[in-house]
């Protein structure tokens, strides 16, 4: 088991800035997601990790081995990793057994040996039945996991897996999620996962790492990362967060729209500032509370019924649109005005 | 961003993975060869059509094509054969399409597995069944007129040999094209746009009128400029039916202006227009078929709505089968009689039924074993050759595997622009002199058939390559295997099916070529095709008839093999 470091990884196609001075550890046998919609490289560094692609500038070191350098890079194939592909990359003309025994005859391993951890392996990923089968034959749950076993029979150092449940249906990507966490926790290689869906990187990572604009915004736990959004892209990215723009009086209070609003944070006086929060930490008043502090009024510009709740769309007086979520019962009609009380700790001051 | 976004944004993406990369060499390579098959004929046709005998620089040769009534009439000839070949293919075409992919009429299946048939006939050999048919006194529809009708000996009811007669048979093997197109534009079309009509008010007519043919216009369009592009290139049938009736058009023009004297001149300058205008044609072809909204006509939605003839299912059969016994029935059934019958002209019957005329070409004839041989030996190799080339390209373009990569792709369907008798002339004047003096060998041919089959294997092998996912090599190297080794077990086996089947396609499309093979051939280096073209003058037809016929089951064999093959299309074979 190595690490895997990342040091001031750049990549460029052309004029364009795919992937932008990133830096990254990844302990042992940690799970790293790489989140981000797409086009913001997390593609990209995932290839430059596998080898498909040279980096423009930095490096890439397994253990104190550099693979990746503008001056020499390892080829995929001697970097002892596995992947698994967002199309899983199954060959059609192949069994499955053929398919999950390919990496273990690449390394002249003998029949004995390729028979047994073929036999563990499709127990593993419950695929024994399907041995003989052709990927075709096969549901796309069923794929998934000969893409999975096809990965990890080969035991590698590090394991690279890009969207791999974007192609399944809602149900089985939940079910998939736990799978891929649970044989993480079994064979504990270093595990770099990339994905679009913020849920499906919570599920599974020991660390994620946001990414936007071929940058990497923000690493840390998922509790960190939802707690403590660094910036705006972070921080409406992970859990829907409303932003709010204003300026700083001292170091716990920043006025919003017209507010002074106390804060959980250090902001700087005087200077912009931006806090965050979520949809539901916002309480909505249809009357104006006798305490205002913290308290910002506003209007109803739409309100949507969803069955267990009701979706808010206001509006505050500087303009600035927010949306929260209430209690269905409680029906306020476009146009009315309502008081919004933001309580002091949910304000969450973002750094950038 | 998905893999596949990556490699389009990166040329050099794939190129990676450290040791020597053999993908820049092979490149180099390949531009080099197709500039050699390509580039270096076309750029000295130009050359000679701007220069008089000693070299110098001038426009009289086209001031000769020009005004000159030997090659003003030919020019004429074959504007007026092309129009109303393409005329009468539509006319003939369309119904038939419509017929066979919008209606019940029965026996659909077999109407379009005959009209294969009259697309993979070479259409010299259909000409020379026509003169077996319909030459004035030999012809057995006129010997069979002249029973019935008590005729005298010197009337005639067809005579084949004629501007009418050349315009008939070029129409025979060329309409396929039309109808190909038709149908499939017609078979396209969901039934959903059609009951989107009707729900909205429309009857049967209605939605036929303002739908359905508005539809299919653009298909048929293409097909009447492909059967106009046809016929202007066709060389086979007008050097066998226009040269006895006394008249020339363009390709029979330029071949006779390499009869000696030889006037390589003119014969450049002649050539130049046929290539203009079939580029131009390919061009507006490309355009109409190209627009947005006509091309794909989103998902499968529902069956195509079966348009009810009633008591016209039958006679709607009937006149499909009056259509298709011209370039199929009659003609085949004719070089079967000759090939079995003491005389070809005589009807056979079991008692004069012969082999003969299969022994004597087989083992007689001093030619045949010669011009088999040659035939095997450059369908062969040009299969071989041509695969490899549009293999490696195919890969290299659709992986976009090296910067430059469409200039590859543009150089391989370049010569589909180039009519047959064209490059014929280009490889005349580029290997008849220093550097190359490839003239009277073998190699000369295969150049040539190389260069013709080579952008119809590339596209099909293209549409091969595209279909195997890059991720299926990427899965095989991270799993340990190099460049070469994940080639080898993962991309040939899953490319395989289409290679053999373009292997066979090129096979069977050079041992039919005659266009570009009869500015080329010398007496030791003719290929079948070309005997037959001789033995036709020398009015063997017996003979021609066993060589056509053995020519005709190679062909078939192939085709109905290959489409066989699931998910393979079929290519486009080019007529010469």
């Amino acid at each position: 088991m190595a690490s895997v470091e990342l040091r001031g990884l750049t990549k460029f196609y052309g004029p364009i800035k795919v992937v932008d001075n990133v830096s990254l550890r990844i302990d042992p046998g940690k799970l790293v997601c790489l989140l981000g919609p797409s086009g913001c490289g997390k593609t990209t560094t995932l290839r430059l990790i596998a080898g498909f692609v040279e980096p423009s500038d930095g490096e890439i070191t397994v253990g104190d081995r550099v693979i990746s350098s503008v001056r020499q890079t390892v080829p995929p194939e001697r970097r002892n990793m596995s992947m698994i592909f967002q199309s899983y990359a199954l060959w059609p003309h192949m069994t499955v057994a053929e398919n999950v025994a390919y990496g273990l005859k690449i390394r002249k391993a003998g029949a004995d040996v390729i028979a047994r951890k073929l036999d563990a392996i499709l127990t593993t990923t419950q695929l024994g039945r399907f041995a003989d089968r052709y990927p075709g034959e096969l549901s796309g749950g069923q794929q998934q996991r000969v893409a999975l076993a096809r990965a990890l029979i080969v035991e590698p150092e590090t394991l690279l897996l890009d969207e791999p449940l974007s192609n399944l249906d809602a149900n089985l990507r939940e079910e998939m999620r736990f799978e891929i966490r649970r044989l993480h926790d079994v064979f504990h290689c270093t595990t770099v996962y990339v994905t679009h869906d913020q849920s499906e990187a919570m599920t599974t990572a020991d660390v994620i790492a946001v990414m936007n604009g071929g940058r990497i915004e923000q690493a840390g736990s998922p509790e960190e990362i939802y707690d403590r959004p660094r910036s705006e892209f972070v921080a409406r990215f992970i859990g829907n967060s409303n932003v709010l723009k204003g300026r700083g009086l001292d170091a716990r209070t920043v006025e919003f729209s017209g507010v002074p609003l106390q804060v959980n944070g250090v902001a700087s006086a005087n200077a912009p500032a931006a806090l965050s929060i979520r949809q539901h930490e916002i309480n909505l008043m249809p009357a104006k509370p006798q305490s205002d502090s913290n308290v910002v009024p506003a209007k109803v510009v739409r309100q949507i019924f969803l069955g267990g709740n009701r979706d808010y769309m206001v509006e505050a007086g500087d303009g600035t649109q927010l949306r929260l979520i209430t209690s269905p019962a409680l029906s306020i009609a476009p146009g009315a005005p309502v008081w919004l009380h933001l309580p002091p700790d949910k304000c969450r001051v973002l750094a950038e | 961003m998905t893999a596949v976004e990556t490699t389009a944004l990166s040329p050099g993406a794939r190129t990676s993975g450290g040791g020597f990369d053999i993908t820049r060499p092979i490149f180099y390579g390949f531009a080099a060869l197709l500039c050699v098959l390509i580039v270096l004929p076309v750029s000295w046709l130009l050359y000679y059509s701007v220069v008089d005998r000693t070299g110098a620089f001038t426009l009289g040769n086209f001031g000769k094509l020009f005004s000159d009534p030997a090659f003003l009439d030919p020019l004429l000839t074959t504007f007026i054969l092309s129009f109303s070949t393409g005329l009468i293919c539509c006319v003939v075409a369309a119904p038939m399409g419509w017929l066979v992919a919008r209606t019940n009429m029965p026996g659909g299946m077999l109407v379009r597995y005959l009209v294969t048939a009259s697309f993979v006939t070479p259409p010299f050999l259909g000409a020379i069944a026509w003169e077996l048919l319909a030459a004035p006194n030999s012809g057995l529809l006129n010997k069979f007129y002249r029973v019935v009708t008590n005729a005298p000996p010197d009337e005639h009811l067809f005579n084949i040999y004629s501007f009418t007669g050349l315009i008939f048979v070029i129409a025979c093997y060329t309409f396929p094209y039309v109808f190909v197109l038709v149908a499939n534009a017609l078979d396209r079309i969901p039934g959903d746009l059609e009951d989107a009509s009707s729900i909205l008010g429309g009857r049967t007519w209605d939605t036929a009128r303002k739908v359905t043919v508005p539809l299919v216009l653009p298909a048929l369009l293409a097909g009447a400029l492909v059967a106009f592009l046809q016929a202007m290139t066709l060389f086979g049938s007008p050097a066998i039916l226009a040269l006895p009736a006394g008249f020339h058009t363009m390709t029979t023009k330029i071949w006779s202006l390499f009869q000696y004297p030889p006037k390589p001149e003119l014969a450049a300058a002649a050539a130049l227009p046929l290539l203009v205008l079939t580029v131009i044609l390919l061009r507006a072809e490309h355009m109409i078929l190209g627009r947005r909204g006509y091309a794909v006509l989103g998902g499968k939605s529902g069956e195509p709505r079966l348009i009810k003839l009633g008591r016209w299912r039958w006679p709607a059969l009937a006149l499909c089968f009056a259509v298709l016994l011209n370039p199929i029935i009659l003609p085949y059934g004719a070089l079967l009689n000759a090939a079995v019958s003491p005389v070809a002209s005589q009807p056979v019957t079991f008692a004069t039924m012969t082999l003969h005329n299969i022994e004597w070409v087989f083992f007689e004839l001093s030619t045949t074993r010669l011009a088999v041989w040659n035939t095997v030996i450059l369908g062969v190799s040009t299969a071989t050759i041509g695969t490899v080339l549009a293999v490696v390209i195919a890969y290299l373009t659709t992986r976009k595997a090296v910067r430059g990569y469409r200039i590859l792709a543009f150089l391989a369907t370049t010569p589909v622009a180039i009519p047959g008798i064209v490059l014929g002339v280009g490889l005349f004047l580029t290997y008849t002199q220093p550097p190359f003096v490839l003239y009277g060998t073998l190699w000369i041919l295969l150049i040539a058939f190389v260069t013709i089959s080579l952008p119809a294997a590339y596209q099909q092998l293209q549409s091969a390559v595209r279909a195997v996912h890059p991720e299926f090599e990427d899965a095989s190297r991270i799993l340990g295997a190099t460049r070469l080794r994940a080639l080898w077990q993962i991309t040939a086996p899953l490319l395989r099916t289409s290679v053999i089947a373009t292997w066979c396609f090129i096979f069977v499309g050079t041992i039919r070529e005659l266009s570009a093979a009869i500015m080329l051939f010398t007496s030791e280096t003719k290929v079948i095709s070309v005997l037959i073209f001789d033995l036709n003058e020398s009015g063997d037809l017996a003979a021609i008839s066993v060589l056509g016929i053995m020519m005709l089951v190679i062909t078939f064999a192939v085709v109905i093999a290959v489409n066989r093959i699931p998910g393979f299309g079929g290519m486009r074979l080019r007529n010469s």
